[in-house]
């Protein structure tokens, strides 16, 4: 059976204001369907259904005003009392339109806050400074070429703007790979250093002489080495491959010098 | 020699078992095996050590004392050293004795300066002590050598 709108809104203890927001319709339709001033315009009447959560059936189309209710009333247009001096005339459209009495009082201006004392720049910290040391010396670049490209000195950077420039250079760093770092995987193979004294030896065709885990010596230049061997051809024209890890230690010769033991 | 040399050594002796059939064989946590034979630092503990020890067959001090004598301690020495220009002494695992400058060190090798034109290219995994021995030497330094390969 159809119930009267504000007896449905009031069982769902909601507000006026919250089932008009719910339906998306004005506060003052709402009211004036509650009071029976209007009756449910038929678009509306699925909105306010879904706002409570109800049949469409269940509401009144013409609610019964409230017992003991005021009628609603709207405010009357403003009326010149008997006997008042007439209205001004209307202003000319140029002129701005008077302040209407719903618009907000204009504030008196604030009276403006003292300004904050400035802020002692944070120094950067130490392990900042030594970053950037370290960076610098990986993408081969200068303190001035850094200033240079920065547009400012580097003593004048805070720590914040001091964290954001490392940022940009460890993304360089990234971008610019330097052939030479190289990680070996397994402790025994052959890393930055020893790699670069191989690969010289082997440019300029050194005599090597090599000492195993057993004992056993191995005399000649180098032909190749990979990460764990070591491949050196000797004196009778023999290639021997010699494994990284079984190998103790080893030397270039001086012209006709003796293997050291 | 580190503890992980040896028990690399030890592997290859063993025909090259691998790190998986030793932890499923020894029943050592997943990875630790691994971790015990590539990483720079001092790992593993007694308990660990002395299940390898059975599994190898060898004495369990001989195992035992190597874990401090890491590749890590290794590397702290080498950096101190270097940067005061003292000599260091290595002993080698065949017995030899190498004493000089530091002239440079990577993950896999250490130059030493033991007199003459060039230097002697001692590999890492043939130290087995050094001298003097430093404990903590200084915290940090950029060249090669000084972080795990995988760390």
């Amino acid at each position: 059976m159809a119930e009267n709108l504000w007896a449905l809104r009031e069982q769902k203890k909601i507000s006026v204001a919250t089932l008009a927001n719910r339906a998306g319709l004005p506060i003052g339709l709402i009211m004036e369907y509650e009071s029976g001033q209007r009756g449910i315009d038929p678009r509306h009447l699925g909105r306010i259904a879904r706002a409570l959560y109800i049949e469409e059936s269940n509401i009144k189309l013409q609610s019964d005003p409230r017992p003991g209710a005021a009628p609603l009333e709207r405010q009357p247009a403003w009326e010149a009392p008997r006997g008042a001096p007439p209205p001004p005339p209307a202003p000319p459209a140029s002129a701005p339109p008077p302040m209407r009495s719903r618009e907000r009082p204009v504030r008196p201006r604030m009276e403006p806050r003292p300004s904050r004392p400035p802020r002692t720049p944070i120094p950067p910290r130490p392990s900042q400074l030594l970053h950037l040391e370290n960076v610098l010396k990986r993408l081969k670049m200068t303190v001035a070429e850094l200033e240079a490209e920065i547009g400012k000195p580097i003593a004048g950077l805070d720590r914040g703007a001091f964290s954001t420039l490392l940022k940009d250079l460890q993304v360089k760093m990234r971008e610019t790979p330097l052939p030479t770092r190289h990680r070996a995987y397994l402790p025994e193979s052959v890393d930055e250093f020893e790699g670069r004294y191989l690969t010289a030896a082997q440019a300029a065709g050194d005599l090597l002489h090599f000492t195993l885990f057993d004992g056993t010596p191995a005399t000649g230049v180098i032909v190749g080495f990979s990460p764990y061997s070591i491949t050196i051809r000797d004196a009778a024209g023999a290639e021997i491959t010699l494994n990284k890890l079984a190998l103790v230690s080893y030397r270039k010769l001086a012209g006709g010098q003796e293997p050291v033991r | 020699m580190s503890l992980g040399d040896y028990l690399r050594l030890l592997r290859a002796r063993r025909r090259g078992v691998t790190p998986w059939e030793i932890e499923e064989a020894t029943g050592l946590t997943k990875g630790l095996y691994r971790q015990m034979e590539q990483r720079y630092r001092a790992m593993g503990d007694d308990d660990s050590i002395r299940i390898l020890a059975d599994y190898y067959g060898v004495p369990f001090d001989d195992l035992r004392w190597r874990l401090d004598w890491s590749r890590k301690a290794l590397n702290r020495t080498l950096l101190a050293l270097a940067l005061d220009q003292r000599p260091l002494t290595l002993h080698l695992w065949n017995g030899q004795v190498a004493t000089g400058a530091v002239v440079w060190w990577d993950l896999g090798a250490v130059a030493l300066n033991v007199g003459g034109d060039e230097p002697l290219i001692v590999q890492r995994h043939a130290v087995e002590r050094w001298s003097p021995r430093l404990a903590e030497a200084h915290a940090t330094h950029d060249g090669a050598g000084e972080e795990d390969a995988e760390e």
